[in-house]
């Protein structure tokens, strides 16, 4: 009796190994199979997409990539013009954003009484789902006024200096590359705000508290602790926002002015890769729906190259503090 | 050491020792919560004084409070006096920088800074003295040396010190703090992160650190306060329930509740 019960036990526990190296097969091969699907959709668009626009891409080769002609009468089509627009727009975006941003994830973690700190943080998530064709709609009836009512201001005293002075010269039309950043860096602000106060959280009190025992003011511990601390995340962050700025569509169409400019004066209309396509797709056919599925290709790789210069960054950074 | 037989008889406050930190009628808030109540004491200079009670009994928070490192908090405030050398460092007036580098601070757990080891000892002294290159290395090496680390890390001052192990990481917190040459080093359970070895590195470093600084230590340790440490103070509940020569706590303490607790009746 005894004997049949232990032999029975070792049975079952046989048996019970056996299914939980099977399920943990199965739970692993699921997980790698999540992960391929990521890869595989990415590469999928990536690849369709220079399917899509291998008449320009091919046919047109560095002329595609170099020209800022864009003539669909004439079939003459150069990318050059949305890439600048959308790189200086996004840029714009960063500048502005990135500061505020981070003012805003330090006041919200270190300064901020508690009472504060909810409301404030809601309110930023709120910020995060106001859809971008609210922003566009905003940004072109409320923003766009506003900026051409400031631009003269601008181009009087900025302009004015030597150098920088030149990006703000032009017509205050309010339309142009700097409103469609300002617009941006509003749009992108929450993500970047709400990445950077996750991360500034996990700093550990006592790291913290060491610094501030060494005399170090608030500034001193946030700039030379916290910052580097997290510093990973938070170029992830700023990555998020800056590829939400990349690819944003709507808001930028509503005030970029959509025209095919390469000009000094950020105060001038422009057009970017996602507003061109925007604009552009119910019309297009033949060689001008292939430059427009191009320019869409291009952003993928305007995206990637971003992504690269980023890792460097970290890559340099980790190097000098000795890693 | 004369003075130890001496004070066998006599209370603490009377050493031989010029007193360093005089403390009197020390209240301490968390909200509504009293962490401190009324705390009176002479911690005198040069000598290692261990303050040792069960969680909570405000131990640590007494410690925080010599350094003021809680008012980096909002809505805290310590009420009474706290003499250093006869100046009121809870006064609001009193310099932040002028007490930060006075009295220096080590905490529970190892913390260095995301920099090189070089930089870790470096950062504390470039907020306070602006050095020349040369002055600045040898200060860092003097600080090394006197936190018994430089032998091992000589050879690695341009590397991460997320890479040294957990005691020498609490060394390199003992060097940085004792580069800015303060007056006073609190030490905040300095081991209770460690293994036995690395505790005994620490301990022994105490031993030598003492002739060059007031040091004021909490410990959940018992053996340790009663190792390395010259004076004693046992809180309970806020309270400061004895305070007087190590020995004299360890071996016929006054109070009813210090013999409870260092006999492990309680806490």
């Amino acid at each position: 009796m005894q004997l049949t019960h232990a032999r029975q036990f070792a049975r079952d526990s046989e048996r019970r190994s056996h299914a939980d190296a099977r399920h943990d097969r199965i739970f692993r091969r699921l997980l790698k199979f999540c992960a391929l699907l990521v890869l595989v959709a990415l590469l999928g668009a990536a690849l369709s997409t220079l399917w899509g626009g291998r008449e320009v891409l091919f046919g047109q080769g560095l002329h595609f990539l170099t020209s800022d002609a864009w003539n669909p009468v004439k079939d003459d089509y150069g990318a050059l013009a949305p890439i600048f627009g959308t790189v200086v727009t996004s840029l714009i975006a960063i500048v502005l954003s990135v500061p505020v941003s981070f003012g805003v994830a330090m006041f919200l973690t270190e300064i901020a009484p508690n009472w504060m700190r909810g409301p404030v943080s809601s309110a930023i998530e709120l910020l995060a789902g106001i859809p971008s064709i609210i922003y566009g709609m905003w940004g072109l009836f409320v923003f766009v006024p506003f900026m051409s009512g400031i631009e003269p201001v601008l181009s009087d005293t900025l302009g004015k200096i030597p150098l920088i002075g030149r990006l703000f010269q032009g017509p205050p039309i309010g339309l142009g590359l700097l409103t469609a950043g300002i617009v941006l860096a509003v749009m992108i602000l929450p993500f970047i705000t709400s990445v950077m106060r996750e991360v500034f959280q996990t700093v550990p009190t006592r790291l913290k508290e060491s610094a501030y025992a060494l005399g170090s003011t608030r500034w001193e511990v946030l700039w030379d602790i916290v910052l580097p601390y997290t510093r990973s995340a938070v170029i992830g962050g700023i990555i998020l926002g800056l590829g939400r700025a990349l690819g944003e569509t709507m808001a930028v169409t509503f005030v970029l002015g959509n025209s095919y400019n390469i000009t000094s004066s950020l105060l001038m209309p422009g057009t970017s890769i996602s507003s061109s396509i925007a604009n552009e797709f119910n019309e297009a056919v033949g060689l001008h729906r292939s430059a427009l599925i191009a320019l869409g290709f291009l952003l993928f790789v305007v995206t990637f190259i971003v992504l690269l210069i980023a890792r460097l960054m970290l890559r340099q950074l980790a190097k000098r503090e000795g890693k | 050491m004369n003075n130890r037989a001496f004070a066998v008889t006599a209370p603490a406050v009377e050493t031989a020792h010029h007193t360093k930190i005089r403390v009197r009628d020390l209240h301490f808030h968390y909200k509504e919560f009293q962490a401190l109540k009324g705390i009176n004491m002479d911690i005198p200079e040069k000598q290692v004084t261990a303050i040792i009670g069960p969680s909570g009994c405000g131990k640590s928070t007494l410690l925080r409070i010599f350094n003021r490192i809680y008012a980096i908090y909002p809505g805290l405030e310590a009420k009474g006096e706290i003499l250093v050398d006869g100046e009121d460092i809870l006064d609001p007036r009193y310099s932040m920088n002028r007490l930060r580098s006075r009295i220096g601070m080590v905490f529970q757990k190892p913390v260095p800074f995301p920099m090189t080891i070089f930089e870790n000892v470096a950062y504390g002294i470039r907020h306070h003295e602006k050095l020349s290159k040369a002055v600045m290395t040898d200060r860092v090496e003097e600080a090394l040396h006197g936190a018994a680390l430089w032998s091992e890390v000589k050879d690695k001052l341009k590397q991460s010190a997320l890479a040294l192990s957990g005691g020498q990481q609490q060394r390199l917190c003992i060097a940085r703090a004792i580069a800015l040459k303060p007056e006073v080093l609190l030490l905040d359970e300095p081991t209770s992160a460690l293994d036995p070895i690395a505790t005994g590195r620490i301990e022994q470093l105490v031993e030598e650190l003492k002739s060059q600084f007031t040091i004021v230590m909490v410990t959940h340790n018992m053996q340790q306060a009663a190792r390395c440490s010259d004076l004693t103070a046992f809180m309970y509940m806020g309270e400061l329930i004895e305070f007087d020569q190590t020995e004299k706590i360890f071996t016929k303490p006054d109070k009813k509740q210090t013999e409870d607790y260092i006999t492990g009746r309680f806490g």
